[in-house]
């Protein structure tokens, strides 16, 4: 790897189109007003320095070896009043950094998403005790770098297609045509719930439910800057996605892997593919979608109370998405729930980041403001977007943190009723 | 479809967008980015040089040429509007007088006029007799303490009396092993009590002689170190707004948005409008570069606050044609030959270029409404430049209150 890849990366990076759009940055600041992790450590110079700065000087070198601190969390790029493409840039020069001096195991262990959750399925008590378990937590950073209080998945012992064959057949008859039903690893194989609950709003709204076997988007191992891996991995799903129906909405219940079927496979890899510019322009997330029909006229809003105040965490891969909050704006049309929106920019995870030795702390301190506010305001639920996240809030705060859609799911009366933690 | 859309989320969208939400309209606001209302000094300035030094906003207000942004709204609208910004904000954030500018000291030690400023800034407003103790921070390179108190000591007040000035310095790092930090470091450290505590000893022990003790403007990015600060230094203190990333600014950005999100407002930040598709002469959708392709937003009004050349929505193509790049507005000059001055410092005709409208605030051609639906506010109106006659908070936020006024009480 190495020189060859190095080379290879570097060649995209220059030739890409985002590097054009450094030539706009005016040095304004806003980006460094934003940036998460460089108003928490001074080991990061921000993403001025590394983004549109120091790519003036990357001439065959990496320079400000700083930007693997970058958490490639979107912020730079969306606050950005000129276009600059800094996340983009960080993304890329971070590529480039790590085929020259090598991805270490864990960066590669970590992104293998499905895989994990294929592993641990049949073995999920197993699994998951092992990961519960302080010794083995220990031996895992020694090893391979994961910090040994990082929030790890819970393996669900149904993974989601064992639960769609078993389930008895859907009894309605569609009334609003079919959509493709994009639930990412985490709703295959960890946060299942997430995904059974959307499939059953959306079939109770009256569309044709259709689930396609599908993979990784690839969206871990191209923050770990593992660029060949996440190509393969989003073209093979951007083919499954596309496999049962052509031109219905893609509709998604993993918050940041939406993101990267979107924009960021585009934007960050590089890929023009027509079948991925075709996916991402159909893809919605699930709230998206749903508020969608609502300002059509189109949602019922027969909801039930749900008497709860909640606090709710957009992730960072979700806000760069440019939909506005559409998780919260849904929420409150649910009676009785007062919705307690965080401002925070991040919530330190950034997909794998927070997870690592080195960066862990950062991560903590990150998210600290979003910790503090769902400690102030929970009533032993928060809600979230994305599997990680959730799992970072969950493991930091010790309260129970589910996605959205699970309260659409409850206050249409669809059957479950969402077990809040007890409160402290 | 929603009531509005307001294009901008600097000062002129942001207020726009809060006072048409106020009003029970639903709004989305969409932005390329945030606007320049966080790089700012955090204050609001409504008129401080035409060109000579005003000292009464409001009755150079009255006076402005008739092609000024001003002249249509007139002196009692401007005062109405940047006193609600005032009071929405709360006296947390901004205080003073419509009527009457303030005098500042700035980083470099000259006096700036601005009509409302922090509560933290305004014990520097310079009158007769007034003296500074300045102290810098060595580790922060954007106060140079001997510069300022050097300057101010040779300034006269606008009463005519004298200024005194002290200059000392405090040697605290923020976060240890930092070269470079910036004031925004400064700030986030100072939102930290233990910090701010031992930031107002080492002033005290450090400060010379001086009524005031002036600061660099990192006095937490939430508002009310100063207080604390002052408390413990035992004297009157003031800050002064450093370079970008300006701390004062960030708190004044941060504080609208934060109102205009508590007010329902859609924010779709991130998301560039490159163009628009009409019904008749009215403006039916706007297209917002989203992730994942272009979407149609769909309203009954729009307000389109896209600040000006500094933020791209004026722009010059290597012809030197001056195109509006949304619309396609007609601009008060087509071509910027001969409107860029000689030095970096003269004054550049070409930043006085923009949109003109009817007194509703609507582009117009000639004297005909580009299209009614459509409102201009802020950066993209045609006038002085407004960084030389600092009058761009003013306008931007009294052309933001005349649009949503407009769209209120349905201008036709
Ligand atoms: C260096 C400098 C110094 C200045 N100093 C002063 C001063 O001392 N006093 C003073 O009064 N004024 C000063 N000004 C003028 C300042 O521009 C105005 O005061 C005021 O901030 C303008 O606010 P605005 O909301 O109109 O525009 P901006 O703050 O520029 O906001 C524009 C918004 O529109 C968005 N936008 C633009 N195009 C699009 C698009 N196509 N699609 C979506 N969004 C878009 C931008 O992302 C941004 O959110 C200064 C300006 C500059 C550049
Ligand atoms: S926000 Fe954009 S223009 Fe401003 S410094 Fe950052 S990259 Fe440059
Ligand atoms: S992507 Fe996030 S962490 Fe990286 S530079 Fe931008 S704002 Fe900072």
């Amino acid at each position: 790897m190495s020189r060859a890849e190095a080379d290879r990366l570097r060649q995209r990076l220059n030739n890409e189109l985002q590097r054009l759009t450094l030539d706009e940055c005016v040095k304004c600041t806003i980006c460094e007003q934003s940036c998460p992790v460089a108003g928490v450590t001074a080991l990061f110079s921000g993403p001025k320095f590394v983004g549109p700065q120091a790519e003036r000087f990357r001439h065959g070198a990496s320079v400000d070896l700083s930007v693997d601190y970058c958490s490639s969390c979107g912020t730079c790029t969306v606050v950005c009043p000129q276009g600059v493409h800094v996340a983009e840039l960080n993304s890329l020069a971070r590529a480039v950094l790590k085929a020259e001096r090598g991805v270490p195991l864990r960066d590669r262990l970590i992104t293998r998403t499905t895989l994990m959750g294929r592993a641990m399925t049949p073995v999920a008590p197993v699994a998951n005790a092992v990961l519960d378990n302080r010794l083995a937590r220990t031996a895992l950073e020694k090893v391979v770098g994961v910090h040994a209080d990082a929030p790890m998945p819970t393996a669900h012992p149904e993974p989601l297609r064992a639960w769609l064959k078993r389930r008895p057949a859907p009894t309605r008859t569609p009334t609003r045509g079919p959509v493709v039903f994009f639930h990412g690893c985490a709703g295959g194989y960890f946060e299942v719930e997430a995904a059974r609950c959307a499939i059953e709003v959306l079939e109770h709204l009256g569309f044709e439910v259709l689930v396609p076997e599908q993979g990784c988007c690839g969206l871990a191992e191209q923050s770990n800057g593992l660029f060949e891996q996440a190509t393969a991995s989003v073209r093979k799903l951007v083919a499954q996605l596309r496999a049962p129906a052509t031109g219905v909405p893609i509709v998604s219940t993993a918050g940041s892997c939406g993101g990267m079927l979107k924009h960021e496979a585009h934007e960050i890899l590089g890929l023009d593919d027509p079948g991925l510019l075709d996916v991402g322009a159909r893809t919605r997330d699930i709230s998206e979608f749903l508020l969608e029909l609502h300002d059509a006229g189109e949602l019922p809003l027969d909801f039930a109370r749900i008497d709860l105040r909640l606090p709710y965490h957009q992730p960072c891969q979700v806000r760069s998405q440019g939909i506005g909050v559409p998780a919260a704006e849904l929420l409150r049309l649910i009676p009785g729930l007062e919705v307690v929106e965080s401002d925070a920019t991040c919530c330190g995870i950034a997909g794998t980041y927070g997870l690592k030795r080195e960066k862990y702390a950062i991560a903590q301190a990150v998210g600290r403001p979003l910790f503090e506010l769902v400690a102030a305001t929970h009533q032993g639920l928060v809600a979230c977007d994305t599997e990680t996240c959730r799992w970072q809030i969950a493991k930091a705060t010790g309260v129970r943190t589910v996605h959205p859609i699970q309260f659409v799911h409850q206050a249409y009366g669809l059957g479950r009723v969402i077990a809040p933690s007890a409160v402290r | 479809m929603r009531d509005v859309v307001v294009i901008g989320a600097g000062l002129a969208g942001l207020t726009a967008a809060l006072r048409l939400a106020r009003a029970g309209r639903s709004v989305t606001l969409v932005a390329r980015g945030v606007g320049g209302l966080s790089l700012a000094q955090g204050t609001i300035d409504i008129l401080g040089y035409t060109p000579e030094r005003v000292l009464r906003p409001l009755d150079a207000v009255a006076a402005v040429p008739p092609e000024h942004p001003y002249a249509g709204l007139g002196p009692d609208a401007v005062a109405a509007a940047v006193t609600w910004l005032r009071d929405e904000l709360g006296s947390e954030l901004l205080v003073g007088d419509p009527a009457v500018n303030l005098h500042l000291p700035t980083a470099l030690g000259a006096l700036r006029p601005t009509a409302l400023a922090q509560p933290s800034m305004v014990a520097a407003d310079a009158r007769g007799g007034l003296t500074y103790a300045v102290v810098g921070v060595r580790q922060l390179k954007d106060f140079p303490a001997d510069l300022v108190a050097g300057n101010l000591a040779r300034s006269t007040a606008p009463d005519g009396g004298p200024l005194g000035a002290t200059a000392a310095w405090v040697d605290l790092p923020a976060r240890p092993g930092e070269a470079d930090p910036s004031g925004l470091t400064y700030a986030r450290s100072l939102d930290d009590a233990a910090f701010a505590d031992r930031f107002a000893v080492a002033v005290r022990d450090a400060a010379g002689a001086g009524d005031v003790v002036l600061l660099p403007g990192v006095l937490g990015v939430r508002p009310g170190a100063g207080r604390r600060l002052a408390e413990l230094i035992g004297r009157p203190v003031a800050e002064v707004p450093l370079l970008p990333p300006s701390v004062p600014g960030l708190r004044l950005a941060d504080a609208l948005r934060a109102r205009v999100a508590a007010a329902g407002v859609r924010i779709l930040l991130g998301s560039a409008v490159t163009g628009f598709t009409a019904d008749g002469d009215r403006v039916a959708t706007v297209t917002v570069a989203a992730a994942g392709g272009p979407r149609a937003l769909a309203a009954s009004d729009f307000v389109y606050a896209p600040g000006g050349f500094e933020s791209g929505a004026l722009a010059v193509d290597s012809r030197g044609a001056i195109a509006e790049t949304v619309f396609g507005l007609p601009l008060t000059a087509a071509d910027a030959a001969g409107l860029v001055g000689p030095r970096y410092w003269a004054p550049h005709p070409l930043f006085e270029v923009g949109v003109r409208t009817d007194a509703a605030g609507r582009p117009v051609a000639g004297d005909k409404v580009v299209h009614p639906n459509l409102y201009v506010a802020g950066g993209i109106l045609a006038g002085p430049e407004p960084w030389r006659e600092k009058s761009g908070d003013g306008i931007a936020v009294a052309t933001a209150v005349r649009a949503a006024a407009m769209i209120e009480g349905g201008a036709r």
